[in-house]
């Protein structure tokens, strides 16, 4: 029950002779409460990670061609898998009664650690002690929208906040002149549209802002371009003046001075935003190390380059999509087309764990690599390696991803899928486990960050989720 | 009407039945009378809806009609007294924009002010009632509960091409007054209770509105999700009770066994979607039938050879296709029609209303729009030969009758359901014990009498559903719906969780009132037009919405409402009514929705953006703007448009930066004040004051005082120099200082918000 005692924000400022030191105190002095939506809040226990960059493999990329080799599958190439392996019900494509392909790559151990990484991440490889792979995934969608779905959100079903909305709700923003959570995606749309960086059912002011490729960041960032700044301020001015007066009227509505508070807000965003995305400072070496020199890693590597300048402006949730609408869904042609989307990611992702690396920000970002499954054993289309047609089916049942930085133990394996890699057999960590485990990181404890709904206290991971403490440092 | 079970007292037996029947509709009671705790029995919402007293009040003269004294009664025991009424002008903008969602015109104010006849509001309200802007109004309310959208969701959300008619219907049935108890039936059995009604079978929409996952091959998923979604839309729409939580295990805190979830599943076992029904009948529909038939045992030669021709180009044969498909899918297609059970016949049925690639049933090729997608693979010779066929096919055009007009909605796949199985987790791989159709045992634990309909191969089942929803004995439906209503006239339902009636859900803050509303709703025919009429003309409803700090100190939040609670416009109405200002607004109603163009720099959605052309249909109003579910239209999306992958019973209200720049800096916006400032000139000429005057009359409904008029006179001359100095604009700077005021009226909080 608020206290009629303490003055409104805005009886406070205007009761103070100047209207100078009344925008500074505006800062400091809550909005009312919708806007104090974003206000910083305290974490549950001392976080590890401040920020969280997801690199974002859209469409599935093969697991048994990456991070988890597997000899047993060269022996049982051309055969159909063994019931030893229990087929699921259908795959997506119905490829489950096709012949079994080998990996037609090379691999090597890599760093102290030792970890396999094959020949189609030479760059990635050079960081292998910086990374905690995870072998034994697994995820409950078969078809892409709804996997990536639940990759974002926990549910393969859309209507739930996603893990940048939750951190968002749960932390509130750092840097309150930018959106707390962005997405950088390529030309394409993300298979699902923004339902994947939507808030559901909490406030809307924690949704993900899909920033724009060119131009202003923002959605009407800028106002039109025949208005200048003196006249963007004076037309605020009079609004302002339009605001005061019909909330003399109504001294003890919040709301209403939480209004007027967003178009302050906005008008600072309009100034704040183009400078974090501004490219303009960054020297030829940083550049170059984003591969931004070339063309096959200048587009993935700009992502990766904006997304740490974002990471520095305190943006808490960045989420950055390789092959947005997906891009690594081969189901035919996978030595194609892994090949260039690996060479498209390879030195970009290199190049952002060495500049955070760098500057100090690796330990306490968080970076999870993957996509949202992997790929199967089996051929999908029955076509045999020597095809350059052969690709893979989705795979949900076993796959990998990684984690760097903000807190997580290094140059390690976790868990494993069975001998041809299809199923997670070995401490098998489902997506609601993944993300547990980075709502920890960001000092959040999955089962007390709830939000009621429909007569329930929702949490990020519905009914699951526990920590992979073997990530944990 | 056709009569309803009959549910009072004794409703749970019927006086025809035999005494053992009688005695096993005993034991089931009592075997459900030991499930639950009286505590659950006695939570008020599954109480009979009772008609309470008017109760007596000291101030009388204050009391309009009955509302006002079961709300007076609270105010006067907390020592508050009820807020004075609020202007003339006040009254008129809110009921107008609260009923309409417009604004009222200068001339509507002018006519109202003039107006000196005691009964002049209640006549205002009668006009607005009367107003097809009513129902375009009322109806996004209902379609925000109905998930509607027209578009598929998931991956390609495809657009459902004939969905609109059931916004239209909705609109309809609001501007007519449709009786609500009618208008439940229809939404959840229209096609079984009248199967001749082309208006009652669009209503069965309602639950075609779910997500559908085109390419999901495993189909008895896709029928599981499908029935999920139908069974707690169904369940928070019409009786306020959330079932989700009941689809896995019993539910935590309401009464809803996970028997009682999937017993109110199986009302749904075999319905799917139909998506073509013919919306003409008898000998139109015949002729077109024949006509039809015709052409095609014309054309049959011409389309064999063209499929001929393309088959060998096309990625996979239909068996291939099939071959893809899990094994119970395939043994459903081989089996012989009439052999199939009621699960593969359900299976076969949704497999031939797909159109899509991957699908191993093809449609007709003149019904498939994939059918020409291999053209292009074909060798030259095939090619030319194909193509003379498309030009043989041309010459039998004349004979080919008109489409006739189709509409989406629900059907029975025949008069068999397939069996309903309580399912571990929710999933259709662990299916436990069987159960037949029933209500939620704690509401009524008698079976439902279910009779297939005599004419239609259907089962019979969601009519047994639809009556007893609407039996007047239900104590949750009505007030469920006397709830939404209120809700959207006072910004808060007397329940403040209106999809949630349970045990979590909010209690109601006037239980008398909300009883005496719901018993005089059904006893006037479930008319929604006499329940907003009572309302709208209660003291209550025209108190002043000025803040009294005596009052706030005993009652902070309003419960009691001793004011009118100011309320920010729905994104709809704030786009409708900056349009109506601007002058531009047009008012056409019904038809296929419209595609405004999308902002600068906003990407196409998945499943495509096919802006209208011309102006006046970028600006109708924003219900007939086309809903993409996953990427709903942007400016509407900023400002809290609700997600249609569930039911929403009461929109978030949230302030956020974007929206302030998307009202303050889009294109759209600037449009809209060009248009109202030229709007202005051509009202006032060149006489600024008067331009101000007109200004605040259209966008606040009220004339400036002489303190506004002066700050506003300062600011257009300032405006002018500023934009002067700047010389970027490239109208004259008078102009665009006028465009600047009006961007900022529509831009304030006295545009916005209701008070």
């Amino acid at each position: 029950m608020p206290d009629p005692t303490i003055q409104s924000r805005r009886d406070f400022l205007l009761s103070t002779a100047s209207g100078l030191g009344s925008l500074a105190l505006a800062d400091l002095l809550s909005a009312g409460p919708a806007v104090n939506d974003l206000a910083p809040k305290p974490p549950h226990h001392a976080p590890k990670a401040k920020s969280v960059i997801w690199l974002f493999m859209e469409g599935g990329p093969s697991h048994i061609d990456l991070f988890d080799p597997k000899p047993e599958l060269e022996k049982l190439a051309g055969k159909t898998t063994p019931p030893s392996f229990k087929l699921p019900v259908t795959s997506a494509t119905g490829s489950h009664r096709m012949p079994l392909v080998a990996s037609q790559r090379k691999w090597k151990q890599h760093g102290e650690s030792g970890l396999w990484i094959s020949d189609w991440y030479p760059h990635i490889a050079a960081h292998a002690d910086r990374l905690a792979v995870i072998h034994s995934c697994w995820a409950d969608g078969l078809n892409h929208v709804g996997s990536v779905r639940q990759m974002n959100t926990g549910s393969i079903l859309a209507g739930r906040p996603s893990m940048g909305a939750w951190t968002s709700y749960g932390l509130g923003a750092s840097n309150r002149n930018l959106p707390s959570f962005v997405v950088l995606t390529d030309d394409k749309v993300v298979r699902g549209g923004p339902t994947n960086w939507g808030s559901g059912f909490l406030p809307a002011s924690h949704q993900g802002t899909h920033f724009q490729k060119e131009g202003p960041p923002i959605l009407d960032l800028a106002p039109p371009e025949d208005v200048g700044e003196s006249r963007q301020r004076s037309r605020l001015d009079l609004l302002r003046a339009l605001n005061r007066r019909n909330a003399a009227r109504y001294p003890s509505d919040d709301e209403l001075d939480a209004r007027m508070e967003s178009y302050e807000l906005a008008y600072r965003m309009q100034s704040a935003a183009p400078g974090a995305v501004d490219l303009g400072n960054e020297s030829e070496a940083t550049r170059r190390l984003y591969g931004m020199d070339d063309k096959a890693t200048a587009r993935f590597g700009t992502s990766c380059l904006l997304t740490r300048r974002l990471v520095e402006h305190g943006v808490r949730f960045v989420e950055v999509y390789c092959g947005s609408g997906s891009g690594w869904d081969a189901h035919t042609g996978i030595e194609a087309n892994h090949t260039n989307l690996c060479r498209a990611s390879d030195r970009p992702i290199a190049g952002l764990l060495a500049d955070l690396e760098s500057r100090g920000l690796l330990k306490e970002t968080l970076v999870v690599w993957g996509g949202e499954f992997g790929r199967t054993p089996f051929s999908d289309t029955g076509a045999a390696a020597t095809s350059a047609n052969y690709g893979r089916d989705h795979n949900p049942w076993g796959f990998t991803m990684w984690m760097a930085g903000g807190g997580t133990k290094p140059g390690q394996t976790i868990g494993a899928t069975d001998a041809i890699g299809f199923r997670a057999v070995e401490k098998p960590y489902h997506v609601h486990d993944i993300h547990a485990t980075i709502l920890h990181l960001l000092g959040l404890n999955h089962l007390n960050l709830t939000y009621p709904h429909n007569g329930r206290q929702e949490r990020p991971t519905i009914t699951g989720g526990k920590l992979i403490v073997e990530a944990l440092a | 009407m056709i009569s309803c079970q009959k549910m009072s007292k004794s409703y749970w037996i019927d006086t025809k039945m035999k005494p053992v029947a009688i005695c096993l509709v005993l034991l089931t009671i009592l075997a459900s009378a030991q499930q639950f705790t009286s505590q659950q029995r006695r939570h008020w919402a599954f109480q009979p809806v009772s008609r309470p007293g008017v109760p007596a009040v000291t101030s009388r003269d204050w009391v309009r009609n009955p509302i006002d004294a079961f709300l007076l009664r609270n105010l006067e025991a907390k020592g508050i007294r009820p807020g004075p009424e609020a202007s003339r002008n006040e009254l008129i903008r809110r009921v107008t924009l609260d009923l309409t969602g417009l604004p009222p015109t200068p001339e509507e104010l002018q006519s109202f002010a003039a107006d000196a006849s005691p009964s002049a509001y209640e006549r205002l309200v009668d006009r607005l009632l009367a107003s097809p802007a009513y129902g375009e109004r009322w109806a996004r309310h209902w379609l925000d509960v109905a998930r509607y959208a027209e578009s598929t969701g998931f991956e390609d959300d495809v657009t459902r091409p004939n969905i609109w008619r059931y916004r239209d219907y909705v609109i309809d049935a609001f501007n007519s007054d449709k009786p609500y108890d009618r208008f439940v039936r229809e939404q959840i059995a229209g096609d079984e209770l009248w199967p001749g009604d082309p208006s009652a079978r669009i209503a069965t929409a309602f639950n075609r509105h779910y997500a559908e996952e085109g390419n999901n091959k495993d189909l008895m998923l896709a029928r599981q999700e499908m029935l999920h979604d139908i069974t707690s839309v169904t369940g928070t729409a019409f009786l306020g009770l959330t079932f989700e939580c009941a689809r896995c295990h019993d539910h935590k805190f309401d009464p809803i066994p996970q028997r009682d979830y999937y017993r109110l599943q199986a009302f749904f076992a075999n319905t799917d979607h139909d998506d073509r029904f013919p919306l003409v009948a008898g000998d139109k529909l015949r002729q077109y039938e024949s006509r039809l038939a015709e052409w095609e045992a014309a054309t049959k030669h011409i389309w064999d050879e063209m499929s001929a021709l393309l088959m060998p180009k096309r990625n996979y044969t239909p068996a291939q296709l099939l071959a893809r498909y899990p094994d119970y899918v395939i043994q459903a297609m081989e089996t012989p029609l009439d052999q199939r059970s009621p699960m593969q016949t359900w299976m076969a049925h949704l497999l031939a209303s797909k159109d899509c690639n991957t699908c191993p049933v093809r449609p007709k090729p003149y019904l498939d729009p994939t059918f020409r997608s291999v053209v292009s693979k074909l060798a030259p010779t095939d090619k030319a030969r194909f193509e003379q066929l498309d030009r043989e096919l041309k010459q039998f055009e004349q004979l080919r009758p008109a489409e006739i007009p189709r509409g989406s909605g629900l059907v029975d796949v025949g008069g068999e359901a397939p069996p309903t199985h309580v399912l571990g987790v929710g999933l259709y791989t662990s299916p436990g014990e069987q159960v037949e159709p029933g209500f939620p045992s704690i509401l009524d634990s008698a079976p439902p009498l279910i009779s297939k309909p005599a004419a239609l191969k259907s089962t019979g089942r969601r009519t047994a559903l639809a009556n007893w929803l609407v039996n007047p004995a239900n104590p949750l439906t009505g007030r469920v719906m006397v709830n939404r209503v209120w809700h959207h006239h006072f910004g808060e339902g007397i329940v403040a969780t209106p999809g949630d009636f349970g045990v979590m859900g909010a209690r109601p803050s006037n239980p008398q009132l909300l009883d005496w509303l719901t018993s005089r709703f059904i006893e006037e025919g479930w008319s929604l037009k006499r329940l907003h009429y009572l309302i709208v003309t209660s003291s209550a409803y025209r108190q002043s919405s000025l803040d009294r700090s005596e009052a706030r100190k005993a009652d902070p939040s309003n419960r009691l409402l001793w004011r009118y609670p100011p309320q920010r416009a729905e994104a709809e109405t704030i786009r409708d009514s900056a349009l109506a200002v601007a002058g531009i607004l047009n008012p056409a109603v019904g038809g296929p929705s419209v595609f405004p163009p999308l902002p600068k720099g906003a990407v196409t959605p998945k499943g495509g953006w096919d802006t209208s052309r011309n102006a006046a249909d970028q600006n109708r109003r924003s219900v007939y703007i086309f809903v993409r579910r996953n990427d709903p239209y942007p400016m509407l999306n900023a400002i809290d448009f609700p997600d249609t992958h569930e039911s929403c019973p009461r929109r978030a209200r949230t302030t956020t930066a974007p929206q302030a720049l998307t009202l303050l800096n889009s294109q759209l916006a600037a449009d809209w004040a060009r248009h109202f400032a030229n709007r202005l000139r051509r009202a006032a000429g060149g006489d600024l004051a008067r331009q101000i005057e007109q200004g605040y009359l259209f966008a606040y409904s009220r004339l400036p005082d002489s303190t506004e008029k002066d700050a506003a006179l300062t600011f257009l001359s300032r405006q002018t120099e500023v934009i002067r100095t700047e010389s970027r604009s490239h109208e004259p700077p008078e102009a665009a200082a006028l465009a600047d005021f009006c961007l900022m009226l529509i831009n304030s909080n006295e545009f916005v918000y209701r008070f």
